[in-house]
């Protein structure tokens, strides 16, 4: 059975790829914008995979296997990161976080 | 039996050594009672770096032909082994630098980090196919962003590590998609099998190329790429700010030059046009921002990526000459930059906050230890002879004009000459005012000696003057290094 071609697949990644860096560089909430990097990773994903049945080799799925466990410790530093903040009091608006200026 | 896979364990035995004393490090952060978990832990680790350094010497002289190793994941050669070198020696002397911090908690934990963030880097720059450059990335980027966060008391800090995870996992993600479309146009992961592929002029692989050097111009901190810098290297500890100054650029450029000469040799034309644009753009935009800056970890912070512009002008050459160069370049910027953060660091804990221009004013004559050694820093960065930033800036415009980039050497220069204003201006605060006039106190009587962080800085003395004097032996060892990569 032959699906749709990795054209298609393709689309979807770049697509998944763009709502995921709007979504880093226009909300305002770390929560959403770790939630947007996690797209982007998976927009990459899916490229991979794709790729990877078109040539038929193992390689770019063992790599996204690899990605999908990196981009979980990411996270989960992201959100130690927020939880932190949280406690402290501070903002949670990625726009407020400008004490560091010069 | 059952047949094995050949594991050559000489050539992971750096990093493989980092990541024991990292371990050490956190089993001392729950097993060691507190009063010595600080003591162990800077131990071990420290340990653990002169033990990778001496390992990488090892594999430096034992590798004389380069060697794919692990199903073509990783290279054992001399440009790894001495990149790895200096990373080892580098994070020896932050070790240094970082023991007078004074931390709350998480003393163990930070050490811990440190050496993992070393071995990730000592993996990084051995990396020969996409998967294991991504890995490697992510490795110390982790880590990195924790440290950068560590001080959890400072808001400073929480906020400088929320703004390093979200841009540098934007730059890892951008370079991941870039290696997925390497991917697709080639079918091939390894970076002499993407050469082999010759997949010509297809729109994947450029556009594949284009991220993954903009992935790794984030890590570099080259602009445009580098927006996150100054605030991060504001908001960390300072410690942590020299050690990812030195460390991530020397691994992040050592990939760079070995990743587009193995495995985009055909399309040098459009990579060389684009590492120079981005050198000329962090050329100027580093050191017309640091004029502007008053904090010095700021302007530090934008000198950096002005230095980062040098040695792209060193990639950008894409010959041996240029990788020497950059090698070269990496040791006296490495020891500056630690030695610099160093004495920010000790004025920092001397006035309990921030360090501006005005707070260093004096600092000459009252710690004249520490005026000399910034002194001598800020004339090395600038490039003045007697120093090794000399001969670095020497060897990167000689490599650029043999290869016919001469409009690369005159932004160089004229970038250099820019510098010496903000560099000047730094050595003038230290000497011409003093702290009475501004009717600055320190933070509480005399500040405690911290001979650590005296060693650390003296090392870096030593490192930046002498390879100035031992300038022919470093390149020598630069040039066997250079001679591992295809060109």
């Amino acid at each position: 059975m032959s699906g749709p071609g990795v054209g298609w697949y393709l689309i979807v990644a770049a697509g998944l790829f763009g709502i995921g860096s709007l979504g880093v560089m226009l909300r305002r909430s770390p929560l959403i914008v770790l939630l947007s990097l996690e797209i982007m990773l998976n927009g990459a994903n899916l490229a991979l995979i794709a790729f990877a049945r078109q040539v038929g080799s193992l390689d770019g799925q063992i790599f996204a296997l690899a990605v999908m466990a990196v981009a979980a410790a990411e996270v989960a530093i992201g959100l130690g990161l927020i939880v932190a903040m949280a406690r402290r009091d501070m903002a949670l608006d990625v726009d407020q976080a400008s004490a560091l200026r010069g | 039996m059952i047949e094995t896979p050949k594991v050559d364990w000489l050539a992971l035995s750096p990093v493989l050594a980092l990541l024991g004393a990292s371990g050490i490090a956190l089993l001392a952060a729950v097993l060691v009672p507190p009063w010595m978990r600080k003591t162990v832990s800077a131990v071990s680790v420290f340990a653990g770096f002169v033990v990778a350094a001496v390992f990488a010497g090892i594999v430096f002289d034992d590798t004389p032909q380069p060697e794919i190793l692990l199903s073509e994941s990783m290279a054992r050669d001399q440009l790894g082994a001495l990149a790895q070198l200096i990373l080892a020696i580098t994070g020896a002397a932050v070790v240094f630098a970082a023991w007078s911090e004074r931390r709350r908690r998480h003393d163990a934990e930070y050490y811990s980090l440190l050496a993992a963030a070393g071995a990730g880097m000592m993996f990084f720059v051995q990396a020969e196919n996409l998967m294991t450059l991504f890995l490697g990335l992510e490795w110390f980027s982790l880590c990195l962003y924790i440290l950068v966060a560590i001080d959890t008391e400072r808001a400073t800090s929480l906020e400088a590590g929320l703004k390093y995870v979200i841009v540098g996992g934007f730059g890892s993600a951008v370079l991941l998609f870039g290696s997925a479309l390497v991917f697709g146009a080639t079918g091939e992961l390894g970076f002499a099998q993407i050469a082999a592929a010759e997949a010509g002029d297809d729109a994947f692989l450029v556009t594949g190329l284009a991220m993954i050097l903009a992935g790794l111009a984030f890590k570099v901190s080259a602009a445009p790429f580098h927006m996150w810098t100054p605030d991060v290297y504001q908001g960390a500890p300072t410690s942590v700010t020299a050690f990812m100054s030195a460390a991530t650029k020397t691994a992040a450029l050592v990939v760079t030059i070995r990743v587009l000469v193995t495995a985009f040799p055909d399309e040098s034309q459009i990579w060389t046009i684009a590492v120079a644009v981005i050198a000329c753009v962090s050329l100027a935009w580093g050191n017309l921002a640091a004029l502007a800056q008053r904090d010095v970890k700021r302007i530090l912070a934008f000198s950096s990526v002005s230095h980062a512009g040098f040695m792209l002008i060193a990639v950008a050459a894409a010959s041996e000459r240029g990788t020497e160069a950059l090698l070269y370049y990496l040791v006296p910027y490495s020891a500056m930059s630690v030695g610099a953060f160093a004495v920010v660091a000790a004025r920092e804990r001397e006035l309990d906050k921030p360090v501006t221009l005005e707070g260093l004013a004096g600092l000459g004559w009252e710690r004249p230890f520490y005026g000399v050694a910034l002194w001598i820093f800020m004339l090395g960065m600038a490039g003045f002879p007697l120093t090794g930033g000399f001969f670095g800036k020497l060897f990167v415009f000689s490599a650029a004009y043999e290869v016919g980039d001469w409009w690369l050497v005159l932004a160089g220069v004229a970038a250099t000459a820019l510098s010496l204003a903000y560099y000047l201006n730094i050595v003038r605060w230290l000497y011409m005012r003093s702290g009475a006039e501004l009717r600055l106190a320190p933070a509480g009587g005399s500040p405690p000696r911290e001979l650590a962080l005296g060693v650390a800085v003296t090392a870096a003395i030593v490192v930046t003057v002498g390879s100035f004097f031992a300038a022919q032996p470093i390149l020598d060892l630069a040039s066997d290094a250079a001679s591992s990569l295809p060109f």
